[in-house]
């Protein structure tokens, strides 16, 4: 088997496995729908405070939504085993960071997609273009591609769901600055190159965070 | 052992003798700034502190990476004690940064990029020890604070960029701009100086008080086999 | 002249810092060098005994 097909083989696995329980993915929809609801009582839902406040909420509702998935990342894994399975296989660590980054990008991408058009509904805005959805796919990847590495991390930590956002959003938060300031330019009908100190960073961060985690992933899972 | 106490005591002197310095340098010597008046001398101060923030958190990724490939113990010292100072001196950067931001500019936090950064940092350093305490046993804590020190340096550029960007590129203070007068420069690197023979001798002491406590914990092992 | 308490707060508060660092630091060295000694010493006076 060649790297590619090992990835596949193992985000594959995830997705079917995900698909049957939808444990991941309902759970975090429920909850992303939920902190969306209450930042709406919060901050009192008129028109033009909404605007100032929506890429804050947005951003705030997704990273937790990213935690709170990427907590369950390695959970199945933990609890069957499966981990030491998959490391007895010839797979390459590398592989099998790939593969699982994949499945939580997806689930992470399945929550959002659903997520932005109640967004755009409850909120009156127009979140739903073609600009704030490559910022999301974006910094989506940005998450998960930090997210998994810590994620293996934290599972092997007493309290794992505290060590989990410790972890990870001091070291996110260029992306989070980043992804609240480009959906905040959007908002207002900035163009694409009015975007650009943001989104090149948010892809740099993904270009830089994907190498190392990819290099240094075969030290977390290595006993 | 030998080399170690001539290293240290070389350290002891170098760094007081330069801070005395540095003392006479920034309450005699240096020159008031005009607009900021004395307060402006809180500067040789924010800085050296800032940077050992930075300098030690080089040194942790240095010593995580030299872990993660040889696996020997004493990088994992190595780099654990230099958190312990590092996180020292971040929190003394943010004091004083607090300190500077009141006269300067009337509140006691504000969210200037700088001051950002180094609170983002404060919070890696915390990652850093809460992986290692909370890891389920001490050779997976190193392993995997070592990775938070290799990913937590890799970020920090990405932070400073990300945090200068979005408060906007204002005209900072004349003193950030690189117009420094001789005299003051002077003394900023006669401060940076004593400051960083401090932080290698605070590290000489924390290395070799671990080194101690592995040496004691196999010798009582030794006593007891017998 | 009136922000000059500012300046001496912070000379204060690092310098007392950096210094009971130091200071703890030394005093953790000198008990841990205390009992490295004293542990080495138990260990002579065990080992002839076991062995003759």
């Amino acid at each position: 088997m060649n790297f590619w097909h090992t990835v596949a083989a193992i985000t594959w696995k995830d997705t079917i496995s995900e698909m049957r329980t939808k444990e991941i993915v309902s759970s975090v929809l429920v909850f992303t729908l939920l902190v969306i609801v209450i930042f709406n009582f919060s901050f009192g839902a008129t028109q033009q405070t909404m605007k100032v406040v929506a890429p804050g909420i947005l951003w705030v509702t997704f990273a937790f939504a990213g935690v709170l998935s990427l907590n369950r990342l390695f959970v199945p894994e933990k609890e069957q085993d499966c981990l030491e399975g998959l490391m007895v296989c010839p797979v390459s660590r590398e592989a099998i960071y790939t593969g699982k980054m994949l499945g939580s990008l997806i689930f992470m991408l399945v929550v959002e997609v659903i997520a932005l058009p109640i967004f755009t509904l409850l909120f009156n805005l127009p979140v739903l273009s073609l600009q704030i959805v490559t910022i999301t796919v974006l910094a989506t990847f940005g998450f998960v591609v930090v997210g998994t590495l810590f994620s293996a991390v934290a599972i092997n930590t007493k309290a794992r769901e505290m060590v989990l956002p410790i972890l990870f959003f001091p070291i996110i938060s260029p992306v989070i600055i980043s992804a609240v300031k480009a959906t905040e330019i959007s908002l207002a009908g900035g163009s694409w190159s009015s975007l650009v100190p943001w989104l090149p960073m948010i892809a740099a961060f993904d270009a830089i965070f994907f190498v190392v985690s990819f290099l240094i992933f075969s030290y977390v899972i290595e006993e | 052992m030998n080399t170690n106490n001539i290293l240290r005591n070389g350290l002891l002197i170098l760094s007081f003798v330069l801070m005395t310095v540095s003392l006479y340098l920034v309450f005699v010597f240096v020159p008031t700034e005009r607009e900021m008046g004395i307060v402006q001398r809180i500067f040789y101060l924010m800085v050296p502190t800032g940077w050992l923030a930075l300098l030690s958190f080089v040194i942790i990724f240095i010593g995580s990476i030299l872990y993660l490939v040889k696996r020997a113990r004493k990088w994992d010292i190595l780099a654990m004690s230099s958190a312990e100072i590092g996180i020292v001196f971040t929190t003394l950067a943010l004091i004083v940064g607090s300190i500077w931001a009141r006269p300067i500019w009337g509140v006691w936090w504000t969210w200037e990029p700088r001051l950002t950064a180094t609170l983002v940092l404060w919070f890696i350093y915390l990652a850093y020890f809460m992986v290692r305490s909370l890891a389920t046993d001490p050779e997976r804590g190193a392993r995997y604070s070592a990775i938070v020190g290799i990913i937590g340096l890799v970020d920090i550029p990405i932070i400073a960029l990300s945090t200068t960007l979005w408060r906007g590129i204002h005209p900072g203070p004349v003193i950030f701009s690189g117009g420094l007068a001789p005299p003051m420069l002077l003394t900023l690197m006669v401060s940076l100086a004593a400051f960083t023979s401090f932080y290698f001798l605070l590290l000489q002491y924390k290395v070799s008080a671990k080194n101690d406590e592995s040496l004691i914990n196999t010798l009582r092992e030794s006593i007891k086999s017998r | 002249m009136e922000n000059a308490a500012y300046l001496f707060t912070a000379y204060a508060i690092v310098w007392a810092v950096v210094f009971g660092f130091i200071l703890v630091l030394f005093n953790r060295q000198k008990k841990l060098r205390q009992e490295i000694s004293s542990l080495k010493e138990l260990l002579q006076e065990i080992q002839p005994g076991n062995k003759s």
